[in-house]
């Protein structure tokens, strides 16, 4: 290996994290969607979203440090932001989670609480063959209709998300010897409310500080539900 | 080419600083001598302990006092998100007990004690730096006696008590600095045969700092151990339930303790061989005490509410063996009770799958090869594979006529639960037994009129009723 080559090394490095931020960005437009939405057997026009589970860390030359507030406040900015394009681009109504644990006690509380671990549980399997949602493979079963939804819901969203933002250390030493910028990956699944199929399932990124990105945010979001009829 | 040239100089002067701040260190201390020096003492099987000492002499930095802060938050997060057990009789059980542990006089700056119930039905427990200690319910459903709970408890306790998340995170950050000046060295080390030895070296370098993150870890799991049987000795649990509680972690039912290349704790035989050696002569010392929390009976008396909450946790995530394993052991202590429909249930949901993992199962590359399937495979997946073979068909057919006899004998008690008659209502449906199914679900609807899964059964009855396609 001569000087010239390891010279390169640097800026390869930054290719690479560009590469794997562009190929990522690029999976914007893989979404998926159940055959039953495609065919317009089931059509989504009234969704309720559960509380988004959204971990971002900041990312310091000292190594990752956690950011507990800022994630908690980002989980509800990107629900409402998910509310807001599913409602101005695809005419989808929202209910709110927080009326439905409002309604129930301790128990409905677990409820949600399982649903999410449930979710959570199923998310490594879809990630693993993403395209088979498109062959109504993922189900969460018929265990949905306990959480007693209203009859006019038609999905229930799950979404998670991770991020991290960079200290203006780390940004300077990314620029000089390369490394993966701030962003954030989201996972957003929509069930059917109805019998657990998961309907939809798309995975939208932003690159770019997520505390701050607001816009982008929501353009990341449209991207990711580009199929969604409008 | 000017700004080229600017960039180039630039970045040689900033590799040279990289150079000189990254090796300096390494010259004036040394890598050995420095890791040695930030390595607990380990104490002697004669030492007498005093873990609050070294609470009471740790002075906080910055850097603790933001991670206090965000431990506080994952505090309230556990909470808001339901994932904390709101059970007044295992919480009041976990605060006895860490009240005994650690009495209260017993002050420690920026720790409230908490000890609280969580929602999960793996085995494990956790503290956080602020003093709230998490044990899920799967290990409080596992372990057999108080005695064992306290020895969980009081391993946790002395992760806060010796501060070891605060310790461990200090050496972090300065391991991933490390890190990252190895990192950049690597990108811009000089061609020829010193740039390709620099270059194996960062290669190297991060793997052996990854090494050092868990080997420190480890120690810090093993003075956990050890000042734990101290705490035990102290407030009258007999310390070899220390032990006791590690064969039980040690049994695996789901064959998920995968052995890694990198381990955050001890082995668990190493675990109970260094343990054994410490306590000597001490197990033998039991004190009339000691004898009374080690009473299973009273234990499940206590716990079992929450040991029937976590098989329905366990079910819920497929850990279908740990299921029945907890069933069997709540029906043995209670037969005659509600504890028959667990058992049922566990059985129905337990479906072509074998009762208990073979030795061959259990090796460790036999493991790898499960966690991977289970990452693809969905339940249904698994068991409809399960039934394609004459061994998973056996076992159904088996496990489907244990559980018919556990809810009949289940509806045959005094007061007997409704959701027996939905648990044979699923049963049959899933046998093809429509008809039955059919009146079983609409048993239980009869009896259990504000049930929450009304709508689901009632769709379920409802699909039964519609004619083939």
């Amino acid at each position: 290996m001569n000087g010239q080559t390891k010279k390169l090394i640097g800026p390869i490095q930054l290719a690479m994290a560009l590469f794997v931020l562009i190929t990522s960005a690029s999976a914007v437009d893989a979404q998926y969607l159940h055959p039953k939405v495609t065919k317009k057997e089931t059509v989504i026009r009234n969704v309720i979203i559960l509380p988004a589970k959204v971990d971002i860390m900041r990312d310091s030359m000292k190594g990752p440090e956690g950011m507990a507030a800022e994630s908690e406040q980002l989980s509800n900015r990107v629900e409402d932001a998910v509310g807001a394009v599913l409602a101005d681009k695809h005419s989808v109504k929202r209910t709110t989670a927080a009326a439905l644990s409002a309604q129930g006690d301790q128990q409905q509380k677990y409820n949600l609480a399982d649903f999410q671990t449930k979710f959570d549980e199923l998310l490594p399997k879809i990630l693993k063959k993403k395209s088979d949602v498109k062959k109504g493979r993922f189900s969460m079963g018929d265990e949905v209709l306990n959480l007693n939804l209203d009859k006019s819901v038609d999905a229930i969203v799950f979404i998670r998300g991770q991020g991290k933002k960079l200290t203006s250390g780390k940004q300077t030493f990314n620029i000089l010897f390369g490394g993966m910028p701030a962003f954030l990956k989201m996972q957003i699944g929509f069930v059917d409310a109805h019998n657990g199929e998961v309907l939809l399932y798309t995975d939208p990124i932003l690159v770019g500080d997520p505390t701050t990105a607001v816009s982008r945010l929501h353009a990341a979001l449209e991207k990711g539900f580009k199929k969604l009829a409008p | 080419m000017l700004t080229s040239s600017f960039i180039s100089l630039f970045r040689r002067m900033v590799v040279g600083l990289i150079w000189i701040s990254f090796m300096l260190p390494l010259v004036t201390a040394g890598p050995v001598r420095a890791r040695t020096k930030s390595r607990p003492q380990q104490p002697s099987p004669t030492q007498a302990s005093s873990p609050s000492a070294a609470g009471e002499n740790f002075k906080f930095e910055k850097a603790d006092l933001e991670l206090l802060e965000q431990v506080n938050l994952l505090d309230k997060r556990f909470e808001r998100e339901g994932l904390v057990f709101e059970d007044d009789a295992a919480n009041a059980l976990l605060k006895r007990i860490g009240e005994v542990l650690v009495p209260r006089s017993e002050k420690l700056e920026n720790v409230t004690w908490r000890f609280r119930a969580l929602r999960d039905p793996q085995p494990n427990a956790f503290a956080l730096p602020n003093g709230s200690i998490y044990v899920t319910t799967g290990l409080m459903s596992l372990v057999d006696n108080e005695s064992q709970l306290a020895a969980v408890l009081a391993h946790e306790m002395t992760h806060v008590v010796r501060r070891h998340t605060y310790l461990q995170n200090r050496s972090n950050r300065k391991k991933f600095l490390a890190m990252n000046v190895i990192a950049a060295v690597g990108a811009y080390a000089p061609g020829g045969a010193v740039g390709a030895a620099i270059t194996i070296a960062t290669a190297i370098a991060p793997l052996i700092v990854i090494a050092t993150i868990f080997g420190y870890s480890r120690d810090l799991e093993r003075e956990a151990d050890l000042k734990g049987i101290d705490m035990m000795i102290k407030a009258e649990y007999a310390p070899e339930e220390m032990v006791n509680v590690m064969k039980l972690l040690n049994k695996d039912i789901e064959g998920e303790n995968i052995r890694l290349f990198y381990n955050d704790h001890p082995a668990t035989d190493e675990r109970i061989r260094y343990l054994s050696n410490y306590l000597g002569a001490r197990a033998d010392k039991i004190t009339s005490q000691m004898e009374l929390n080690r009473e299973q009976g009273a234990y499940f008396q206590k716990l079992e509410p929450i040991m029937r909450h976590d098989i329905q946790l366990a079910m819920n995530s497929g850990r279908f063996r740990s299921a029945l394993y907890l069933a069997q052991r709540l029906a043995g202590f209670h037969p005659d009770s509600e504890n028959v429909f667990w058992l049922a249930e566990s059985y129905r949901t337990l479906g072509p799958r074998t009762a208990q993992l073979t030795d061959k199962e259990l090796t460790n590359s036999a493991k790898k090869d499960a966690a991977k399937k289970r990452e693809k495979r969905t339940l249904e997946e698994e068991e409809r594979d399960l039934l394609a073979t004459a061994g998973g068909q056996e076992e159904a057919k088996a496990h489907q006529q244990k559980a018919e006899e556990l809810y009949r004998r289940a509806l045959g008690l005094d007061n007997p639960a409704p959701v027996a008659h939905r648990g044979l209502g699923m049963l049959y449906e899933k046998q093809g037994r429509k008809d039955e199914a059919l009146s079983e679900y609409q048993k239980y609807l009869d009896l259990a009129a504000g049930a929450a899964d009304r709508e689901r059964i009632q769709k379920r009855i409802e699909n039964l009723r519609r004619p083939a396609p």
